[in-house]
């Protein structure tokens, strides 16, 4: 349960991220609503990245055992 | 049926102490929480080491059992360079681990389940992490988000990507042991709940057993999720702290 756990919140943190930089964005920029569209759809592509480090499919190389988790 | 709610929320213990804007500023059991934990930690620790013998006593080995798990973390996941570290991570994990196990306690308050709390833990993590970074490597620090062996026009996509995935990090890092910690007394509030109801319903009360049971198993399963996830928070800790010592990658 806690890896399953921990891999959903890292997906659902990179689109939270990725939204609220687009939003931001946008209230600063005024580019409504191009910001948010972009950095949402890179968020999605953060949150997967994410899951993939943290399951330990990819690893940063010279990086000891990364992405333990439990 | 009791409110599975009201157990997280936040009652003030005397006057206000001063107002911020119009916000009044008051002592909550939730600070009065930490505090304790920080008093149990201290007395804990200085009790255990006291008397600092070649045969350790019962207290001080636990000490010792505690510290060199918390070490051996940080040496595998920061590296030996990780070590000038040891004192945030140990902190980190105690004061959480306290804190969660205190609220196993019955008639506790779970700090822990409160986001404010579990961001700011997370936001002094990563403070740490870009202050040093910046500090020991310069805008180096930068290569970061940076991978390499890629085609310049990739760069365009994957750093933004790295970016994102790099703030994302302290959201995922305080969401996890908040909603762990609400989720799980949630659930044991609400089982515990369903003992009480069917006890009430006259001939349903034959079922009661069946929650009461439930209840039990999931206390088990509480206290584990409440030291699981002050190990999380531990390891995650000094795997984002390896970035900021080695950013190059």
């Amino acid at each position: 349960m806690g890896k399953a756990f921990r891999l959903s919140t890292e997906f659902i943190a990179g689109i939270i991220a990725g939204a609220g930089m687009g939003w931001g964005l946008d209230q600063f920029a005024g580019t409504r609503p191009w910001g948010m569209i972009i950095f949402v759809l890179l968020g999605f592509g953060a949150g997967v990245w994410n899951v993939m480090r943290a399951s330990g499919f990819v690893r940063p190389p010279g990086s000891p055992d990364a992405g333990g988790g439990s | 049926m009791a409110d599975p709610i009201h157990q997280f929320q936040l009652k003030t213990i005397g006057q206000p102490l001063f107002h911020i804007g119009g916000t009044e500023i008051a002592f909550t059991q939730s600070a009065l929480y930490m505090f304790a934990a920080v008093a149990v930690i201290t007395v804990v620790m200085l009790m255990a080491t006291l008397s600092r013998s070649m045969v350790p006593s019962r207290l001080q080995s636990v000490v010792e059992l505690l510290y060199n798990f918390v070490a051996d973390t940080v040496r595998s996941s920061a590296g030996h360079d990780g070590m000038k570290f040891f004192p945030l991570v140990f902190s980190l994990f105690i004061f959480i681990l306290v804190l969660n196990l205190a609220g196993m306690l019955p008639y506790g308050f779970t700090v822990t389940s409160h986001i404010i709390v579990t961001a700011a833990l997370a936001g002094l993590v990563i403070l740490t992490v870009i202050i040093y970074g910046l500090m020991a490597h310069g805008t180096h620090f930068f290569g970061l988000f940076v991978p390499s062996g890629v085609h310049p026009l990739m760069l365009l996509i994957l750093v933004p990507i790295e970016v994102i995935s790099f703030i994302s990090r302290p959201i995922s890092l305080s969401v996890r042991l908040f909603a762990n910690m609400l989720a799980g007394h949630i659930a044991l509030k609400i089982f515990a709940g369903f003992i009480a109801t069917l006890l009430a319903a006259g001939a349903w009360g034959i079922l009661s057993p069946l929650p009461l049971a439930l209840t039990v198993a999931l206390t088990a399963l509480e206290v584990l999720v409440a030291v699981l996830q002050a190990y999380v928070f531990a390891t995650l800790t000094s795997i984002y702290l390896h970035d900021a010592l080695h950013p190059g990658h």
